[in-house]
């Protein structure tokens, strides 16, 4: 008798066990990124390498901004790098900017296809081939046709494309909303007179509102993580975070401090996005097709 | 059947907590040898829990379960052999009805040849053999049901439990289950535990009920008998329908007689009544009387008995009869009537009241006297 | 009888009206929605069938931007480009690798996944705080992902240093100097990063599983291995495989984490299909040949999708 409890004892600690590690796996990789962003340049590969910088510091993160601003003995050669500046300011224009248009075409969108099946039953799943596909794909015709419209290193042709390719989740994850919204209400508002118009913006729109904040956050996340795209259609100009990342990690690759500084700084936006939706995570990634 | 004195399941002090929150508390039971026995109560009375339990998907916080007078409390659901009828069925939808009914011989490794044959041998008892190899989820409710009631005994449980399984029926189809599962019954002699809210399914289907409320047994026998003679006023107001009235009396010893008195009223009681209650150390008695027992007072009083003068407040007229508020005071007492006795609302109207058929309590305990 | 006085009977003219209001809506029904869809339909002209067109037409062509024409002046090549592709063991490999990592990953998530959703099906303290932890590298940029698996297996990093404190001095790996080695690092940093997707969506998955069907397969005698894989996994069979081709379409598109951490080398042994076509296209400015390339993908994934959600559809 007393072996099942015994059982369910051991059961339990070795889940905890279980979650301590899997705990350590997942966070090992981040911690270590921030260590090193602390680390002065002489402890970046010290061997061995210790989890604890030695004397903390932050100048890793004051070069990013200041590049002008040595970083212990090898100032000199970091300011070789771009300021990271401008990549901060094009991502903070270019992201909210193509999230909101993404959100308000995809909500249009999906009220139109749930309620009146505009466009056609196979609309929705039309759209979804934006995401089928390596953006790459696109990429070869887009560059064509954006040069010919002059639109290559803009913020504009970031916008443009971040707007087409999150649509697919904008479209798919308000459609779940919407159609959580009774019907029924919306006739009743309809018979007391109310247009389209009113009806869509004072009744569906308010019930849908957290379900739309959701979205918006998700394709926040999207965009702002975004590195192909932004990587083929900016040179100097209109360059983004990841673009940045990436030039740090390739062009002066020693620099590890401000490179895992940058990192750090990076994923601070969209980690923060990502917990204040963790309930729809899932629901995100699989366009609303599995919902929580 | 079996022997009836042979209890086939024990229940000893159950008890089951939920976060602090007591769901059952201390039972203590005998299921007999191949009765058909219901739970009966209102919704969150335990009923359910202690179903669960002893199918094992519940863990008891104390107390023990036999069967076969074999301890099982903390044996897993898998060793018990004890089949489980679910609300809502869990037919597994993704298998056919064939796969659903050999699920349980399978995982028992039973050879395939046998297999067929039981799996065969039950759905024929049930009328399954034409939807063998439909999908469970493409069956109508009837079907679903009986699908349910197969599975279970494909494997030939020790006892059948079954929770609530007519509740998804709409009211004509659920009388007609409810003769199904009387004849399965029947037809199989097995040991049946049902738990039900419906008193009425409780009255036909079971041979013994035990009425349940807060987690706590209020009282196990024969539907007629707990109908007729109710433990306390928690059964006697939640079996018959319309419940039966209530209403507070004083015991006063007028010569000979006893009586039983409050505003309005005034009740003779025959001799060996008048005996037991004057044992009693309180005087204070709640007076129970069935609507069905009450009827319009002709000329003349009886001897013992009582009659009382009341103002007709409501008539809900049913088929064949109707049921009368009174006003009595500030009471409401309701009686049933034939439907050919016309009553209109505000006459007013004399009440008998036959001695042999009133029901008395302590007021303090709850607890019947009579 | 027919008194018309009677309140009942004097609801005509509401109900002329009420259906009145109810066709127009009906009426406007068709201009709303298409007014409302336009933006869309018209961001999937400019981003999709346009491009589409391009592309194929591109891929017919022989046209590289220092040509100094411009792309509708360019000599047509018909198939030559996509001849070619059939000669350039390049493009096959890079598939292949790009299948190599779709399988691989993809499997390896799963597998992950699945044990860890099913651990986490009971309580165990802190197992709240550990689901959360697990949610965040989903979230991080994979330009970030690949940047800290880079600095992770440096040579003189933290995982070559544990590895010499058990195996020796001598056990110090050159993670991104061997081919194989170097693979596997990046199909390890993607198995970090979504390994949690599929974690959550079978997690959520399992949860949302009725319960009755596992008790009743309990009461008829099924151990924990028979409930699983006869009742649990067959009820989940649609949310996983829908976890499964969206994470397959998005493995073999990986980019950015071989862009960042071994830039496709050591020489082009760990080039995928996106990063080879970036290169002829935009590195080496063989426009049309990327583009005939891109067409070849597209078709095969068009493909590959028509059988894969078949079943999703049916299930």
């Amino acid at each position: 008798m007393e072996s099942r409890r015994l059982r369910e004892f051991t059961d339990a600690v070795l889940r905890w066990l279980a979650g301590i590690i899997v705990c350590a796996i997942f966070l090992l990789p981040l911690i270590w990124v921030l260590s090193i962003s602390f680390k002065p340049p002489e402890e970046w590969i010290a061997y061995p390498p210790r989890l604890i910088p030695e004397k903390i510091t932050t100048s890793n993160y004051v070069v990013l901004f200041q590049p002008g601003n040595p970083v212990g003995g090898v100032g000199a050669m970091v300011s070789a790098a771009e300021p990271v500046t401008r990549a901060f300011i094009n991502s903070i224009i270019v992201v909210p900017i193509a999230t909101a248009a993404s959100l308000v075409i995809g909500f249009l969108a999906a009220y139109a296809t749930t309620r009146f099946q505009a466009g056609g039953k196979s609309l929705p799943l039309f759209v979804l081939t934006t995401r089928m596909f390596p953006p790459v794909a696109f990429a070869v015709p887009l560059l064509v046709y954006f040069r010919a419209l002059g639109l290559i290193d803009t913020q504009l042709a970031l916008i443009l494309m971040y707007t087409g390719f999150t649509i697919a989740f904008s479209l798919w994850m308000t459609r779940g909303f919407i159609e959580g919204v009774p019907k029924s209400i919306e006739e009743a508002a309809i018979l007391d007179g109310a247009s389209r118009w009113r009806v869509l913006f004072t009744i569906t729109l308010p019930l849908v509102k957290g379900g739309l904040a959701a979205t918006g956050l998700f394709v926040f996340i999207l965009n702002w993580t975004e590195f192909l795209l932004a990587q083929i259609f900016t040179s100097r100009q209109a360059i983004t975070i990841p673009v940045q990342v990436s030039h740090y990690v390739g062009a002066v690759g020693r620099f590890y401090g401000p490179m895992a500084a940058l990192g750090v700084v990076a994923s601070i936006p969209v980690v923060v996005a990502g917990y204040i939706i963790q309930r729809h995570l899932v629901t995100g990634f699989t366009f609303g097709l599995v919902r929580e | 059947m079996a022997n009836p004195e042979a209890s086939i399941i024990r229940l000893e002090g159950l008890r089951k907590e939920f976060d602090g929150v007591l769901a059952v508390q201390g039972l203590d039971l005998r299921v007999r040898e191949g009765e058909f026995l219901c739970f009966l109560g209102p919704s969150g009375c335990g009923k359910t829990t202690t179903l669960r339990m002893i199918a094992g998907l519940e863990t008891p916080t104390a107390g023990e379960i036999y069967l076969r007078e074999k301890k099982i409390t903390r044996l897993p659901p898998q060793e018990r052999n004890v089949g489980f009828m679910f609300q809502n069925y869990a037919l597994f939808w993704h298998m056919s009805v064939f796969d659903n009914l050999a699920f349980g011989l399978r995982v028992r490794r039973t050879a395939p040849g046998q297999i067929d044959r039981r799996v065969r041998e039950v759905a024929d008892m049930l009328e399954l053999a034409q939807v063998l190899d439909v999908r469970a989820a493409k069956l109508d409710l009837s079907a679903m049901q009986r699908v349910a009631m197969a599975r279970t005994l494909a494997v030939d449980p020790d006892v059948l439990l079954l929770d609530e399984p007519l509740n998804n029926f709409r009211p004509g189809l659920r009388e007609r289950m409810r003769g199904e599962l009387k004849r399965w019954q029947h037809q199989l002699g097995r040991t049946m535990v049902y738990v039900t809210h419906d008193q009425e399914e409780a009255m036909t289907l079971g041979d013994r009920i035990l009425v349940m409320n807060e987690g706590r047994s209020e009282q196990l026998g024969a539907p007629r008998y707990i109908y007729e003679h109710p433990a306390n006023l928690f059964v006697a107001g939640f079996i018959g329908r319309p419940a039966m009235n209530f209403l507070e009396v004083e015991f006063k010893r007028e010569g000979e007689a006893g009586l039983l008195q409050r505003d309005g009223l005034r009740l003779r009681l025959p001799r060996d009544l008048t005996a037991a209650l004057e044992s009693l150390p309180s005087s204070r008695l709640v007076l129970g009387l069935r609507p069905q027992h009450l009827r319009i007072a002709e000329n003349g009083t009886a001897r013992e008995g009582g009659v009382f003068r009341a103002v007709v407040d409501l008539v809900l007229p049913l088929a064949r009869k109707q049921v009368v508020d009174l006003k009595l005071g500030d009471e409401l007492i309701k009686m049933v009537l034939p439907a050919d006795r016309p009553l209109l609302v505000d006459d007013a109207v004399s009440v008998a009241i036959d001695a042999d058929r009133i029901h008395l309590f302590d007021r303090d305990t709850g607890r019947a006297i009579r | 009888m027919a008194s018309s006085g009677h309140p009942l009977a004097d609801t005509s003219e509401g109900r002329a009206s009420f259906l009145s209001r109810l066709r127009r809506a009906v009426d406007e029904e068709r201009f709303f929605g298409t007014l409302l869809i336009t933006p869309m339909q018209l961001l999937l002209w400019f981003l999709l069938i346009i491009p589409t067109i391009i592309v194929i037409y591109l891929s017919l062509v022989a046209w590289e931007p220092r040509m100094g024409v411009d792309w509708w002046q360019a000599p047509f090549a018909f198939l030559r480009n996509y001849a070619q592709i059939f000669q350039d063991g390049r493009f096959w490999a890079a598939i292949g690798r790009s299948l190599g990592v779709v399988v691989a990953a993809g499997g390896l998530e799963f597998a992950v996944g699945l044990g860890l959703a099913l651990l986490f099906m009971r309580d165990f303290p802190g197992k709240r705080i550990v689901t959360s932890v697990i949610l965040y590298p989903m979230m991080l940029p994979w330009v970030v992902v690949g940047l800290a698996f880079y600095l992770l297996f440096l040579d003189r990093g933290p995982v070559n240093f544990v590895l010499t404190q058990w195996f020796g001095s001598g056990a110090t790996v050159e993670w991104f100097k061997n081919p194989l080695l170097a693979m596997g690092t990046i199909v390890l940093a993607d198995i970090w990063q979504w390994t949690p997707f599929l974690f959550l969506i079978l997690y959520s998955g399992l949860g949302a599983l009725p319960k009755d069907p596992v008790e009743a397969a309990m009461n008829l005698g099924a151990n924990r291995w028979q409930i699983f894989r006869h009742v649990t996994l067959p009820m989940l069979k649609p949310v996983i495989l829908i976890a499964l081709v969206i994470r397959a379409l998005e493995a073999f598109k990986i980019f950015d984490l071989v862009f960042v951490m071994t830039g496709g080398g050591p020489g082009t042994s760990t080039e995928t299909i996106s990063l080879y076509i970036y290169r002829v296209g935009f590195v080496f400015g063989q426009l049309s040949y990327a583009a005939a390339m891109a067409v070849l993908i597209l078709v095969m994934i068009t493909l590959v999708t028509r059988f894969a959600i078949q079943p999703i559809e049916e299930g």
